[in-house]
């Protein structure tokens, strides 16, 4: 038997694409929730996020890289919540993507 | 000195009420007269195309909205590129005069503020 | 630093939950907030109509009690506040509906709240998505 898919959302949705688009020569990067998937070592978001010039620096929240038992790259920096504030200050901005 | 704020709008705009409630944020602050820029990306360069028939899903015509925005002071409008390239609509007539942006031009637009709100 | 965090997500998202455990390091780092901003459904973090599960971590509860706690000035977009259905006893009377879910120390605005705070704040860290 045959069966109807239905479907609403955008195909056009992968938020990584965009980010690192945007991306400045010295901008971080803070991974949090499923965002940490993009660190599976061997997939093709880990690759992306490899490409990236050695001055942009990258970060995991540690909870998360936790809870998702991922494997960590060595560029990328695991951080905990006073370690998220201290990248705040250490930054001119903060661009949250929702 | 008033800090700038950018505004990346991300969101189509019948997809749900993000493209609206971002649009929300920069009318509140050109009201307030603050120095506010709109960076369209992603789905939210659907919201530049012209003649759409909202209507047609019982939705409000956000077009109106976005053409008030020059008269809130809201002038700095952007666009990315690459998004409108994606979406096969690089070269279409759009709603409003937007500057397309691309590769580096994008950061140094992010630089240029102090504030920024990615909705 | 003084920093204004404002929130888009309901309470049932990991970035809700992220938020206030950012917002609480804020202060044990010795930093202010000036502000907290709950818009878009980041308005059901300040509703007194949720009814969590005992063995799942009460967001509303936790935010009302870190707000309470350290006296914070805390705001919900009144726009965004209505049309999800979160109103204080005001608003109910003003739209004849019988459900009052905003209480204090919630606070129902409009944007300039968020405006300002972004402008008076060292730092804007908005939380929301997944």
């Amino acid at each position: 038997m045959a069966t109807l898919h239905l479907l609403s959302q955008s195909p056009f949705a992968s938020r990584l694409d965009s980010v690192l688009r945007l991306l400045g020569p010295h901008d971080g990067l803070l991974l949090c929730g499923d965002a940490c998937h993009a660190l599976q070592p061997g997939s093709a978001p880990q690759q992306e996020l490899e490409r990236l010039p050695d001055s942009i620096k990258l970060y995991a929240l540690a909870e998360d890289v936790a809870a998702r038992q991922v494997g960590l790259p060595e560029r990328v920096k695991t951080v905990d919540y006073p370690g998220f504030v201290e990248l705040c200050t250490h930054y001119a901005k903060v661009n949250g993507w929702l | 000195m008033a800090k700038s704020m950018l505004l990346i709008s991300r969101q189509s705009p019948w997809g749900g009420p993000g493209a609206r409630e971002a649009l929300d944020i920069a009318l509140a602050g050109g009201a307030y007269e603050l120095p506010i820029g709109i960076l369209f990306l992603d789905d939210g360069v659907f919201q530049l195309l012209p003649k759409q028939q909202p209507a047609a899903i019982e939705q409000k015509d956000l077009g109106a909205n976005l053409q008030a925005l020059p008269l809130f002071g809201v002038e700095d409008l952007y666009v990315c590129r690459q998004s409108l390239r994606l979406r096969s609509l690089d070269g279409q007539p759009l709603s409003l005069p937007v500057t397309p942006l691309e590769g580096p031009e994008l950061a140094n637009l992010l630089d240029r503020y102090d504030l920024v709100i990615t909705l | 630093m003084k920093f204004a965090i404002a929130l888009f997500s309901p309470p049932h998202a990991p970035s809700s939950r992220r938020a206030l455990r950012f917002a609480e390091a804020v202060l044990a780092g010795g930093h202010e907030i000036n502000r907290l901003f709950f818009y878009q459904d980041g308005v059901h973090n300040a509703s007194g109509g949720v009814v969590t599960p005992q063995d799942e971590a009460d967001l509303p509860a936790q935010w009302r009690a870190f707000v309470a706690n350290h006296r914070l000035d805390a705001v919900v977009c009144i726009a965004a506040a209505l049309r999800r259905g979160e109103l204080n006893e005001e608003e109910a009377k003003r739209y004849g509906r019988t459900a009052v879910s905003v209480a204090p120390p919630w606070e129902l605005s409009g944007l300039g709240q968020l405006h300002e705070a972004a402008q008076q704040a060292d730092r804007l860290v908005c939380f929301g998505g997944a």
